[in-house]
């Protein structure tokens, strides 16, 4: 055992917890709930999860960068609505444009965010938590207080959850999944094989070296935060699909969940590590607990945002005493 | 003659109200390795700056190859062929080596290809005598094995001109020799070494040429055949030292105040002993990390000494915290002004009365704001603080004048024992000389002085006697009659200069 702690790296080991910990949450909630283990119940996570996703994979290039990014669930939100606006007005738009569109708008919001933060020099946390807000209220005031409803929206978009990509062993994989398990393997490719994106790491794990090195950090922070703002897009898409009425409340308190599927997922919130199969984990570990749970006739479905609360804290805490742990282990091993 | 690889040109650069560099004019020429030497504050690391495109100079030209270029930023001066190591290596700790190497490599196109990668790296690497694994992540690497790092990634970039900044600082012996060999291999391969450094003995092993800077100014280059260690220190200290104030008779040698025997610190230092007289001045001398700062630390009680005894008037103490040290009355002027001694965005008077509130108390401990004011304002002229009154923001003062209020602040706690450390760094010559005079004339009224410095006139000046460390040990005491630049030098640097072959 001790052999495979100090032989793995830590962010294998990492995943490996990760999994179990996923396995572990679905048998328990299998001897708790009737009839858990069922097609119906995959395709409730798995859409479910698909909404988060693209938000998380977003919100984890800017943590890897050192910042954060609050505004995302605003931006979800305002991307949403318009978006659906605009198929009202022009139900004829080819999805693909629509969904151009919406990431093309949560990028514009992003590039503020983005702007403010590297050449401002405003710390993002003060930044993001400003637009969350004013986002939201430019949302209000956008809408008119009017709601966003299916009867609007051209059909191709309200088929478009219950869409079928493919089945396996019968379970059936959606194609709003399939997009955003897309957006997330791209990204997991791009951080891995392109040196641009590598700066990501770069900048997050040591800003005065980047900089020293010759990487215009600032512009890796604005790129961050363009994409965070493009990918809450996204998931504004997927959330107007699978929803189809779109109030002034739509995306509220995601960021938080879109941090949490993050940082459970293992990516350091100080920071230039952290990989996109982690935030899968992140986001489907994040989405399984809070679907079952609302199943769960034990607790009351008030206690679902604290659990997550929790769960933010316990994987950030373990995760550090298990690394010093390990440290420790490799020195004495390696002596 | 060779075309030079890099000519700088009457640059100068001055911060808000220092000038940091004046007029410099600077000529490299390919595959010399050059060595630039000046005292702290000389203005070194503003000058590296500025050729590594971090600071843009006020005027002046910067010329590459012959041609006129505009370093814009540090990616703008790698372009142009030139990357900096510094004594704190810059590794990212989360990549690993082979990344590290090539992060910032724009030649290598947009794909990652990790093999190559690796494979490359290993090609780097080798050469320089590191056994390294390129696929671990650079967290945990020792300082050594960093800067070997960010040796390999200047090569990747293919520099024409590579700057070390005080590469051997924190290197053991074996260490320094393989950095050196490292560098002598890549002049033979073109490339010009930039080697700053404090330590003379490595500079007449490796250096072609010597400039040397004062006070952001150029004094002279030459080429080290025609320099003597003598020489250089001559030019680097070279300000008349009659602009030190002038020693006056200090009560000579009244009663022992502080009494420190056998006095370490496990794993910082050990073994010094000294007696500390009223009135006396006693300086520490020694290169930079020969822990000097470490035994006025615990002399004040911020690293408590973990051995040794300390008797402060005849009684035995022990100093654990900082308060303890001053209600002992003893004071630490620190050296590091902005970290660790001013309130930058406060007031002077608010600086000065912040170590003696207790004081100034009225009745339900407000702060009775008049005698404070006119408690600032007795300092201000009497070390005359250069403001036109004590409500000024200390961050907007000069050096100098951050010093004195530094100094007023101690003062007013009424010390017996009064530790400077580096009490001069980073300010000019006339605030320097007052400075000298304030504290040759706490001494005349019995306060008994530590000072640690590393600017040996400044040591002369002061001195009455020189307490000389090197490596955590005491090298010596020499009385201020035997001191001399010569001798000092050779106490601290000890092994050092005597393996140094004859130049």
């Amino acid at each position: 055992m001790t052999g495979l702690l100090t032989r793995a790296s830590p962010q294998t080991l990492r995943l490996l917890a990760l999994g179990l910990a996923l396995l572990a949450t679905v048998l328990f909630f299998a001897t708790q709930i009737e009839g858990y283990l069922s097609p119906r119940m995959f395709t409730r996570i798995s859409t479910s999860a698909a909404v988060v996703l693209p938000i998380a994979v977003g919100q984890a290039i800017v943590i890897m960068t050192r910042n954060i990014d609050l505004s995302a669930g605003s931006v979800m939100g305002v991307t949403a609505y318009m978006t659906g606006q605009l198929l009202g007005a022009m139900p004829e738009l080819h999805p693909i444009l629509a969904v151009l569109f919406c990431m093309a708008l949560g990028a514009g919001f992003g590039a503020l965010n983005g702007i403010i933060i590297a050449f401002g020099r405003v710390p993002s946390i003060i930044v993001t938590l400003g637009t969350l807000a004013l986002y939201r209220s430019f949302l209000v005031e956008w809408s008119d207080a009017k709601t966003i409803t299916t009867a609007s929206l051209p059909q191709w978009l309200v088929d478009l959850p219950s869409a079928n990509a493919f089945s396996v062993g019968g379970l059936d994989v959606r194609v709003t999944v399939l997009i955003a398990l897309a957006a997330c393997l791209v990204s997991g490719l791009a951080l891995t094989f392109l040196r641009p994106a590598r700066r990501f790491y770069a900048v997050g794990s040591n800003p005065d070296a980047a900089v020293m090195a010759g990487i215009n950090a600032r512009r890796v922070v604005l790129t961050a935060f363009i994409i965070s703002g493009a990918f809450a897009g996204l998931s504004g898409f997927l959330f107007l699909a699978k929803f189809g009425n779109i109030t002034v409340v739509a995306g509220l308190g995601f960021e938080l969940k879109a941090i949490a599927a993050v940082v459970v997922g293992g990516v350091s919130i100080m920071g230039g590590s952290g990989s996109m199969i982690g935030v899968l984990m992140g986001a489907l570990l994040v989405d399984t607990i809070d679907n079952s749970l609302t199943r769960w006739a034990v607790i009351s479905e008030f206690w679902r945002d604290a659990l997550l609360g929790g769960l933010i804290m316990a994987a950030v805490t373990l995760d550090t005493l298990a690394s010093r742990q390990l440290t420790r282990l490799r020195k004495g091993s390696s002596q | 003659m060779t075309q030079p690889v890099l000519e700088l040109q009457g640059l100068s650069k001055s911060f808000a109200a220092t000038q940091a560099l004046k007029d410099m004019s600077l000529t490299i020429l390919p595959g010399e390795v050059h060595a630039i030497v000046g005292e702290n504050g000389a203005g070194k690391s503003t000058l590296i700056k500025i050729m590594t495109g971090v600071y843009q100079p006020d005027s002046g030209t910067i010329r590459v190859d012959g041609q006129p270029v505009t370093l814009r930023s540090t990616e703008s001066a790698q372009l142009a062929g030139i990357a900096a190591i510094y004594q704190e290596p810059m590794v990212f700790p989360d990549l690993n080596v082979a990344e590290n190497i090539f992060i910032s490599n724009r030649a290598k196109g947009r794909i990652m290809r990790w093999s190559e990668i690796y494979r490359e790296a290993d090609a780097l690497i080798a050469p320089l005598g590191v056994k390294l694994d390129v696929r671990r992540a650079a967290a945990g690497l020792t300082l050594a094995e960093q800067q070997t790092v960010e040796i390999a990634r200047a090569l990747s970039l293919k520099v024409k001109v590579l700057i070390m900044d005080e590469p051997t600082a924190s290197l053991s012996a074996h260490e320094v020799a393989r950095l050196l060999d490292i560098a002598r291999a890549l002049k033979a391969q073109g490339v010009a070494v930039i080697y700053i450094s404090h330590r003379l003995d490595e500079i007449f092993r490796i250096a072609d040429r010597v400039t040397v800077i004062r006070d952001g100014q150029h004094i002279s280059t030459k080429p080290i055949v025609e320099v003597s260690e003598d020489g250089l220190v001559k030019d680097m200290v070279g300000r008349a030292l009659e602009s030190f104030a002038v020693k006056t008779a200090a009560n000579p040698h009244g009663e022992t105040l502080l009494s420190v025997h056998d006095l370490g610190c496990e794993g910082v230092f050990r073994g010094i002993t000294f007696d500390l007289a009223k009135g006396e001045v006693l300086c520490l001398a020694g290169l930079v990390g020969a822990r000097r700062t470490d035994v006025a630390l615990s002399l004040f009680g911020i690293a408590p000494a973990t051995e040794g005894t300390i008797t402060l008037a005849g009684a035995q103490v022990r100093i654990t915290t900082p308060q303890q040290a001053m209600d002992l009355g003893i004071a630490y002027v620190s050296e590091d002004r902005r970290k660790l001694g001013l309130a930058m965005p406060m007031s002077i008077f608010a600086n000065i009365s912040l170590a003696s509130l207790g004081k100034l108390l009225k009745p339900f401990g407000l702060i009775d704001r008049k005698a404070e004011a006119a408690m600032a304002e007795t300092y201000r002229k009497r070390l005359a603080i250069r403001s036109p009154d004590t409500s000024v923001e200390v961050g907007k003062l000069s050096g100098g004048n951050q010093q004195k209020v530094m100094l007023a602040k101690w003062l007013e706690t009424k010390p017996r024992v009064l530790i400077f450390d580096e009490p001069t760094r980073g300010i000019d010559v006339g605030a320097k000389a007052e400075v000298h005079a304030i504290i040759r004339q706490l001494a005349s009224e019995g306060v008994a002085i530590l000072v640690i410095s590393s600017d040996l006139p400044e040591v002369l000046a002061l001195a009455d006697r020189v307490l000389v460390m090197r490596e955590g040990r005491q090298a010596g005491i020499l009385p201020i009659e035997e001191a001399t630049q010569e001798r000092v030098i050779a106490m601290a640097a000890g092994q050092a200069t005597a393996e140094r072959p004859a130049a």
